[in-house]
Parts: structure tokens; sequence; C-alpha cells
């Protein structure tokens, strides 16, 4: 993967998620944190999407965790941001900013 | 390590689609993550809201997943179902070939039709026969779809079906705009056939995600 690419808006908001939640990171606290914080409802296999591609990219790893009783005896999956992850978090942050500047975004809004 | 399920479960056709649209590799988190929101929404705000939040995951989830089945492997999924189709086109053909190969070494062979009994048994392998002999085929078709499509099972084996429709009316209106000698009333038959053929195809390729949904469940004792 080149280090020029950049996130996708989707995988960008995901990523920051993992970034918020740190070690308590799977699909159900990843939904509900984008949900809360964007207010968009998102579908969890619209994160599962994403957390798959990402994770084909190299940008997040994950691991099992152990089967829970309300989940059925289902296992959790704990995702997590890579050093790879974290550069193309930086970069697209960087590219943002620089399209950003000399804008008066406030202004333009109202 | 076996959980005996004590709680309100969620809408049962809603989890089987999920099951059956999500990729093995994320079946276990997709379904357990649903059922634990599920399970909270329910004691939060009551059965009712949480089972129409279930069938809104799940459609929202299953329509993703199916976009997702081609973008994560395209080439692929093209070939599994370019594969597919040209397998079909070649297989359907074989039942009649079969059915008339049959009544033909019977009738000359072994007992000729003069008789109406004859002639009723003859017009029903070849108005019957055949269709069966398609469907069946099509069935197995939509089992060898989504056994090459492992993990993608049901999108490949909707893809065909959906494709083998398509071109069947394609080819059917090229006809009809040449002026080839075919009846465009016998398109609404030719249709219920060929959709009828489709949902074999499905129907193969629910039987081989069930059957692997089985096994993996066997081997994770879930």
């Amino acid at each position: 993967m080149s280090n020029r690419d950049y996130l996708g808006e989707f995988e960008h908001i995901v990523i920051l998620a993992l970034l918020r939640l740190a070690d308590r990171a799977y699909g159900v606290t990843v939904r509900q944190e984008i949900e809360t914080r964007t207010g968009r409802e998102v579908s969890i296999g619209a994160i599962y999407a994403t957390l798959d591609r990402l994770e084909a990219k190299g940008y997040v790893k994950s691991q099992f965790g152990e089967p829970t009783p309300e989940r059925g005896g289902r296992s959790k999956r704990f995702f997590q941001v890579t050093a790879k992850g974290m550069s193309a978090v930086n970069r697209t942050h960087r590219a943002v900013q620089r399209m950003i500047q000399g804008l008066d975004l406030v202004a333009n809004l109202s | 390590m076996k959980f005996q399920a004590s709680f309100v479960q969620p809408p049962s056709v809603a989890a089987w689609l999920v099951d059956l649209f999500t990729p093995q590799e994320y079946a276990e988190s997709i379904t357990g993550d649903l059922l634990e929101e599920f399970s909270a929404l329910a004691s939060k705000s009551g059965v009712a809201l949480a089972r129409r939040w279930y069938w809104r995951q799940s459609a929202k989830t299953v329509v993703g997943l199916i976009g997702t089945g081609f973008r994560a492997a395209p080439w692929s999924m093209v070939g599994t179902v370019l594969a597919g189709f040209l397998l079909l086109e070649y297989a359907t053909t074989l039942p009649e070939r079969a059915i008339v190969a049959v009544i033909h070494l019977r009738n000359h062979h072994v007992t000729p039709f003069y008789d109406s009994k004859g002639l009723a048994s003859h017009l029903f392998w070849l108005n019957n026969g055949i269709l069966i002999g398609r469907l069946l085929v099509s069935l197995i078709i939509g089992c060898f779809v989504a056994v090459a499509a492992k993990g993608r099972e049901m999108v490949a084996a909707m893809t065909v079906g959906f494709v083998s429709v398509v071109i069947t009316v394609m080819i059917f209106g090229v006809l009809v705009a040449k002026h080839q000698p075919v009846d465009p009333t016998f398109l609404p038959t030719i249709l219920i056939h060929q959709f009828a053929g489709s949902c074999m195809i499905v129907i193969g390729g629910v039987i081989v995600r069930e059957s692997r949904s089985a096994m993996s469940r066997r081997s994770s004792g879930v």
C-alpha cells in the first residue's frame, strides 16, 4: 500500500472511533460511538465491511475475546489501530488541514 | 462452550437472513453484536422496539453485505458468476437431450407409443420431465457456485440467478426485434420457468451456506 493513501470518509470515522474506545473497541461499542457522536445511524454490517477493508490494508488488527452469555456464547472481536493505521490517520488529517487552511468556514456557513 | 438462551430471542427470520449473507469470518462477531444490542434494547425499551430495531439493522446489514460481496473480491466474484452462468447455459439443455434420447430409444426399440397411454406418457415426460430436470440442474449449479464462492455463497448464487433471467429476456427481446419465428406470448411462460430456475439456484446457495454454518457452529460449539 502506498504511503500516499488517504482514508475514506467512513474509514476515517471508524478509525477515530477505535482510537476513542481504545481497548473497548468491538462492533457494538464502535457502532454506538459513531451513532452518538455523529448522529448517523449505521449498520453493524457497514462497520464490519469497513473494518475488514482496514484490516486488509494493515491499518487495524483484531483479536477475539471470550464468549459471553448475552451474545449467545459468541465471542467479541476487538479491534486496535496499528502504527500503519496511525500514519494513515495523521496523513489524512494533515491533508484535510491543508485544504481547510485559509478558508473562513464559519463565515461561509452563515 | 455452550450457553443456555434464557433471554428474549430476536426475530428468527431476520437472524437467519443475516447469517446467510454474512461472510463466515465475521459471522460470529456480527450475529453476536446484533444479539447483544438487541438484548440490551429489549430490556431497556421493550421487546417490540428491539424487534423493529433488529429488523432495520438486519435489512441494512444484508444490503450492505451484498454490495461488499462484490467490492471485497470483484474479480473472483465475476469469475465465479461467469463460470456458473456458462455452466448453466450448457447444462440446462442436458435434461432435454437425455429425456428426448430415452423417449426416442423407448419408442423405437421397447414400446412404441401407438396407443393413447404411450402418447400420454411421452407428452408428460416432454412437458414436465424436462422442466423438473432443468430445475434440478439449476439447484446443482447453485450448489457449485456457492461452493466456489466461499464466504459469499448467497451473493454469488443470487447474481447467477439474476443474470440468467436478464440474459434470457435480452435474448428473447433481440429475437423478437429481429422478427425471428418467436411468439411473444411465450415470454410469460419462459419467464416463469426461468424465475423458478433462478429460485433453485438461490436454494442451492442456501443449502451450501447452511451446511457450512452448521459445520462452523459444530466446530466452535455455539
